[in-house]
């Protein structure tokens, strides 16, 4: 069965429309007229157990509305979800404690509390028997280094240490399912590696099915198989990061530096679009759908003898963007 | 025209609760008129002295309204969270005297306070309850003075007490001691003649009366000006207070370095 | 999760709540003793107008006094369990809500525990003006002992009341957001009516107070058979009755707010 089952997933939200003018305030509380915005259009898609989706879109396209409908925070207007086969919205206790959530703007950490306090509270909460818990915080303390800030109020933590923290609380209860939204944001270099290893260790070690949102195109690249598109609404792109490079079809960069004198020919294939020349370094772009790379070396071979070669892939970035 | 400008500012950023500000002025509507239920129902078996049940209905719907120009103010007129940010040394050390600095932000919340919330208010009392509006223009005259003068002794207390901030985190006793005393000795909800006579003299050597009673009993006709000399006498007494406080104020920020 | 449980969990969090508040060793009884302080002057202000008068509408000093004290407790009962409903708006501002519904757990029971504390000054006065009402009652022959237990049950339907429409007018914050202008309606200026013989005011007034706003059933209505031997019994009965039933339509009304949540953001 699949993991995660989402149809027709609609949402419009109903905000009343602000009147302008006097009393402004008031008229605003009384007018009935309201502004419908479609934040999630028609979404459907299926994930199945073990893999590591991305899901990835400019602002206010809907993602956080997305993930929100999944968890059974918000109801959708219209369309169905099924986790594991349960109903978050008929059945938000017992499906919610099946699943894993972290928020990367807000902690669900008892804040004023050392971080210890908050798993004994947390384990209460989800029926999680006492060997079990210490046995899960021996192992996340290790992947995770938690050891160092047991006994510290979160509030005192540093955002690194937050999201550790935050990342073992959410797998306390050992879910299947894990819904990450924004879990690198504000990180420096060295806590993301920390904790995109431990993502990968979950997934890849212990089998568990991650949804992840993210703006940052590193987090995808370096975790997710799989990457799902979502721009005013809709799903725009949903399957594999190899595929969507070729669906896109970016141009390669090379950069060839040649040894002594060089000829470009009056005519170029046209699948080569020279970007620069700087002495004896000549930049093209070249689509490698139309071209294989040996080709393509053939050919700037023909020009002169080359003495290095450099290739650049277009950024996930760039892609991302033309995507948008 | 500085002052101007602080007094304009401070009315124009409540501007954009109007409508906030009107739902709330429906509530405050109704504690006052269910003051005058009470009124209404006492004088159903009882005489009401030189008012009469509409008298006192006039009464509760004046001193309800004043309430705003008198009784809401800004808490310590800002001084205590300013204490606490520490934005008072920089206040202090500012070329505008503390006092006047803020009592002129304060006259343009009053200013606002009075045309979105205490006129809507009586307007609101004079229709339900039918209410007559004194004709002579002496009248109202004296009682816009009252009400200024009201307003005025309102501000000075509410420096003080703000004042006090500055010696200890417990200011709050104060604002609602005095909020408290409003209650009783102000004659805000009980004419003070008909208080018990030990309270009733323990209320006049106070400022209190003047913020409520005082500009309603004139505003209704039954005083002439005459107790309004009262009120300049306190506003005086009063600023002298504010002055020396700011002095010590001053004293203590340069002592201490803020 | 079984029944037990829950009252488990519940008790775990009013403990942690309690242990958080005493990490910034606030002085809580000085916030709730001044509350105390200006709702004392309140029934002052009444106090000293029926020492003029004698009485409103038939209705003596003590059995003013009782109005008000049995209304204080009341509140105060339900704000010590359940302020954070008085305080959802916050939560609906803040997008804080969606954290509590992904906790395997009925939301109300994940929001109430966090901001629980003893509200000390309040019940002090509400018991002292209650002490002093019913022993005044009670020499004068108006009432017997059986009146304290019966109070305090309808100190306790009364709180049940209260909290039924703080309830009711929070969930209203799921379509509105802002509800605090709507609650200083509902609840302050609702209750402070009902401190006072409902007989004062004009029947559509009166009417409201014991049907869509049902605060009259808190202090009015009992005080009429305890204190005045209208009515019989059956009194507290449907006192009762329209304490489950708010509550009940309340918390039906709450799970339907719940489905029409927005959060923040997108």
């Amino acid at each position: 069965m699949n993991m995660i089952t989402a149809r027709h997933l609609q949402k419009e939200f109903k905000t009343p429309v602000i009147r302008e003018g006097r009393f402004s305030g008031l008229r605003t509380l009384f007018s009935r007229e309201t502004v419908s915005k479609e934040a999630v259009r028609d979404i459907s898609f299926d994930i199945g157990p073990g893999e590591f989706v991305g899901y990835i879109g400019p602002n206010g396209a809907g993602k956080s509305t997305t993930i929100k409908m999944l968890t059974g925070i918000l109801h959708p207007t219209s369309g169905e979800v099924r986790l594991d086969g349960m109903n978050p919205h008929q059945d938000r206790r017992r499906t919610v404690g099946r699943l894993g959530v972290v928020f990367g703007q807000r902690s669900q950490l008892w804040w004023d509390l050392p971080v210890k306090d908050s798993y004994d509270i947390l384990a209460e909460m989800y029926g999680v028997r006492t060997e079990d818990k210490k046995k899960r915080l021996s192992q996340f303390a290790e992947l995770l280094d938690l050891e160092s800030f047991w006994a510290t109020p979160v509030r005192k933590l540093s955002l690194g240490q937050r999201m550790r923290a935050d990342l073992a609380a959410s797998m306390l209860h050992d879910p299947e399912l894990l819904f990450l939204d924004e879990p690198t944001i504000g990180l420096d270099v060295n806590a993301k590696r920390n904790i995109r290893q431990f993502l990968r260790t979950l997934n890849e070690e212990f089998g568990k099915t991650i949804l992840l949102t993210t703006h940052d195109m590193d987090d995808i690249e370096q975790l997710c198989s799989r990457v799902m598109v979502i721009n005013h609404g809709q799903l725009t792109y949903d399957g594999s990061i190899p595929s969507l490079r070729d669906t896109i079809g970016l141009p390669t960069l090379i950069r060839v530096t040649y040894r002594g004198s060089y000829l470009m020919p009056d005519t170029i294939p046209t699948a080569i679009q020279i970007t620069g020349v700087e002495g004896q370094i000549v930049t093209v772009e070249v689509n490698r759908k139309e071209w294989s790379t040996m080709d393509i070396l053939k050919q700037l071979e023909q020009w002169g003898e080359i003495e290095d070669v450099e290739m650049k892939e277009p950024d996930f970035e760039d892609i991302i963007h033309r995507v948008y | 025209m500085l002052y101007f400008t602080l007094a304009s500012k401070a009315y124009s950023r409540n501007l954009q609760y109007r409508g906030a500000h009107m739902v709330h002025n429906l509530a405050s509507a109704m504690f006052g008129y269910m003051y005058a239920c009470l009124w209404i129902g006492i004088g159903a078996d009882h005489t009401l002295g030189e008012y009469g049940t509409q008298g006192m209905i006039s009464y509760i719907a004046f001193t309800q309204s004043s309430l705003w120009i008198s009784g809401f103010l800004t808490n310590g007129l800002g001084i205590p969270l300013s204490v606490r940010t520490g934005q008072i040394a920089l206040d202090l050390m500012r070329p505008v005297h503390l006092f006047t600095h803020l009592m002129a932000r304060e006259w343009g919340q009053i200013a606002y306070q009075f045309v979105y919330k205490s006129i809507p208010i009586y307007l609101l009392f004079s229709i339900v309850f039918s209410l007559h509006w004194p004709s002579d223009v002496s009248t109202l005259f004296y009682a816009a003075l009252g009400l200024a003068g009201a307003a005025y002794l309102s501000i000075c207390m509410n420096y003080i007490i703000g004042a006090t901030s500055m010696w200890t985190t417990e200011s709050s006793w104060l604002h609602w001691g005095n909020h408290a005393m409003m209650n009783l000795l102000a004659g805000f909800f009980i004419p003070l003649e008909w208080l018990p006579n030990w309270l009733e003299q323990l209320a006049w050597i106070s400022p209190y009366p003047f913020l409520l009673y005082v500009p309603t009993r004139i505003y209704l006709g039954f005083e002439d000006g005459s107790l309004l000399w009262g009120t300049l006498l306190w506003c005086v007494f009063m600023t002298l207070i504010c002055l020396v406080i700011t002095q010590v104020l001053r004293r203590k920020v340069e002592v201490q370095g803020g | 999760m079984k029944r037990t449980s829950w009252f488990h969990l519940y008790k775990m969090l009013i403990r942690t709540s309690i242990r958080s508040r005493m990490q910034y060793k606030f002085n809580f009884i000085m916030a709730s003793v001044l509350a105390a302080l200006i709702q004392i002057s309140e029934f002052l202000m009444v106090a000293l107008v029926l020492h003029r008068f004698g009485a409103i509408k038939g209705w003596s000093l003590h059995e003013i006094g009782y109005l008000f004290a049995i209304m204080t407790l009341s509140k105060t009962l339900y704000r010590t369990f359940g302020n954070e409903v008085h305080h959802l708006e916050k939560y609906l501002v803040n997008g804080e809500l969606d954290q509590l519904l992904t906790r395997p757990m009925p939301v109300l029971l994940a929001l109430l525990p966090q901001n629980f504390r003893i509200m000390a000054g309040e019940v002090l006065q509400g018991g002292f003006i209650l002490c002093w009402s019913l022993a005044g009652m009670m020499y004068s022959g108006q009432i017997g002992w059986i009146a304290i237990p019966f109070s305090l049950l309808i100190i306790l339907t009364g709180a049940v009341i209260l909290f039924s429409i703080g309830l009711a007018t929070a969930t209203l914050g799921f379509w509105t957001t802002r509800i605090e202008e709507l609650q200083t309606i509902t609840e302050d200026a609702a209750r402070t009516a009902a401190q006072y013989p409902l007989t004062l005011y004009p029947k559509w007034m009166s009417g409201i107070l014991l049907t869509v706003i049902p605060v009259g059933f808190v202090n009015y209505i009992p005080s009429l058979y305890l204190l005045r031997g209208e009515g019989g019994a059956w009194v507290l009965v449907a006192v009762a009755a329209v304490a489950v039933l708010s509550l009940a339509a309340s918390l039906r009304f709450w799970q339907f707010g719940l489905t029409k949540y927005q959060s923040t953001g997108s």
